[in-house]
């Protein structure tokens, strides 16, 4: 399968501009019409999207990456019980996450219930590759996971060695992923946001 | 599906009516789960007495927000023909969505496919509130938006009064959103990033 969609795309790639538009166009013939009306009139902005170098990364094992930030979109099968457990948890908490500053690379984290409360969605942004991504987790909040994920069917536990493969296997990569600034870590943000307070802090006082 | 097991913590229970509660709420759960919270109590219980009140926000019509940062998690079943086609724009798109930036207050979005291509998952951070984001789609990608939502059962097309209704439909609050930058938007982040850049010339040039 991945094989197959990589080398699909890599003969794409191999592509004109023109015979990309002349695809986009068979393959929107027998779409409803308001989208082969938009693909007209969006084609302008297509042939440029098209025609710039590939953005598309790996994220390392799963997911994509963008620069230097990744996504992660798991969903998981609740274990009976899970899901009264993890929205009393989540409702306790009141929508701290602290411990995820804890982490550091961690851009933005949802728990989404779907399907009746039977499964849940997963999802986060985060910096870099997806091996030492779960390892900052295992190492720096351990307890915290065990605490959420231990309300899902299989869990191993996050000690477990069996665990990547455990998150692998409920992984859903995304087949697109766009990031506002792919080049910002969430450290480099952090930095930033200091160097700004502090050119504030000398404005005022130079302005004083 | 918003009808909740679990009642909302009160504003005034106290840090151990919390632990009591989360107690209760793992009693069921597996032995070393219930170390683990043991363990993390003392870092949970940081998480929700540091600030009194709860950090989630709503984010308008639907959907919960952290500080300026919302979330928007939509999961879409398939028209005929439409996984097929949406796969392919993307494909040739490549992970180019500079219209993504056109938007102004997206931070991230991912493009998801489920169930065997059968349903779609559509998940964004963004900035501010519900109505104005969807408005900021419809006046700024109306085409973009259409090429890929006439992929879904009943899209009405973005420029269709009933358009915020069908997203809405859609649209799955989640329970748990965490950022780490809940203060910045897309445009301070971007205004940050040149501020940031202008003081490394500056400190350069006086170095120099």
């Amino acid at each position: 399968m991945a094989t197959l969609t990589q080398e699909k795309t890599r003969s794409d790639q191999d592509l004109t501009v023109e015979q990309k538009v002349q695809k986009l166009r068979a393959l929107y013939a027998d779409a409803p019409e308001l989208g082969t009306v938009a693909l007209e009139k969006g084609l302008a902005d297509l042939r440029r999207e098209m025609a710039a170098p590939p953005r598309r990364e790996n994220a390392g094992r799963l997911g994509a990456r963008q620069g230097q930030v990744s996504e992660f979109t798991l969903i998981f099968p609740f274990r009976e019980g899970g899901a009264k457990r993890l929205r009393g948890l989540l409702q306790l908490t009141q929508g701290n996450f602290q411990l995820a500053d804890k982490v550091g690379t961690v851009h933005d984290m949802r728990f989404v219930f779907l399907d009746n409360d039977t499964k849940l969605l997963f999802a986060t942004a985060y910096d870099g590759d997806w091996d030492p991504y779960i390892e900052d987790f295992q190492s720096k909040i351990p307890d915290a996971l065990d605490i959420l994920l231990c309300n899902f069917e299989g869990f191993p536990g996050l000690r477990n060695p069996s665990i990547k493969d455990w998150l692998a296997k409920h992984q859903v990569s995304a087949d697109a992923w766009y990031v506002a600034s792919p080049k910002l870590t969430a450290a480099e943000t952090r930095r930033l946001e200091r160097v700004g307070q502090a050119l504030d802090e000398f404005l005022d006082k130079i302005g004083k | 599906m918003a009808t909740q097991t679990v009642t909302r913590p009160k504003k005034n229970q106290t840090v151990e009516d919390k632990i009591q509660q989360l107690r209760q709420v793992y009693a069921d759960a597996p032995q070393y789960v219930k170390t683990a919270l043991e363990n993390g109590l003392p870092a949970m219980l940081s998480d929700s007495s540091e600030e009194q009140a709860s950090r989630s926000e709503s984010a308008g019509r639907i959907g919960i927000r952290q500080g300026k940062v919302s979330e928007l998690t939509v999961i879409a079943p398939f028209a005929p023909g439409g996984a097929k086609r949406l796969r392919a724009v993307l494909r040739l798109l490549n992970g180019n969505f500079r219209a993504g930036k056109k938007v102004g207050t997206l931070h991230n979005m991912r493009f998801v496919f489920l169930d065997n291509d059968t349903k779609f998952l559509f998940a964004t951070a963004y900035d501010g509130e519900w109505d104005p984001y969807i408005e900021d789609f419809a006046t700024k990608i109306p085409d973009d938006m259409d090429i890929i939502f006439s992929a879904f059962e009943g899209w009405p097309g973005i420029r269709s009064p009933k358009v915020k209704d069908w997203i809405a439909e859609h649209q799955i609050a989640a329970d748990g959103w965490y950022v780490a930058h809940p203060d910045l938007t897309v445009a301070e982040t971007a205004q940050m990033k040149r501020v940031g850049k202008a003081v490394d010339e500056f400190l350069d040039k006086i170095s120099g």
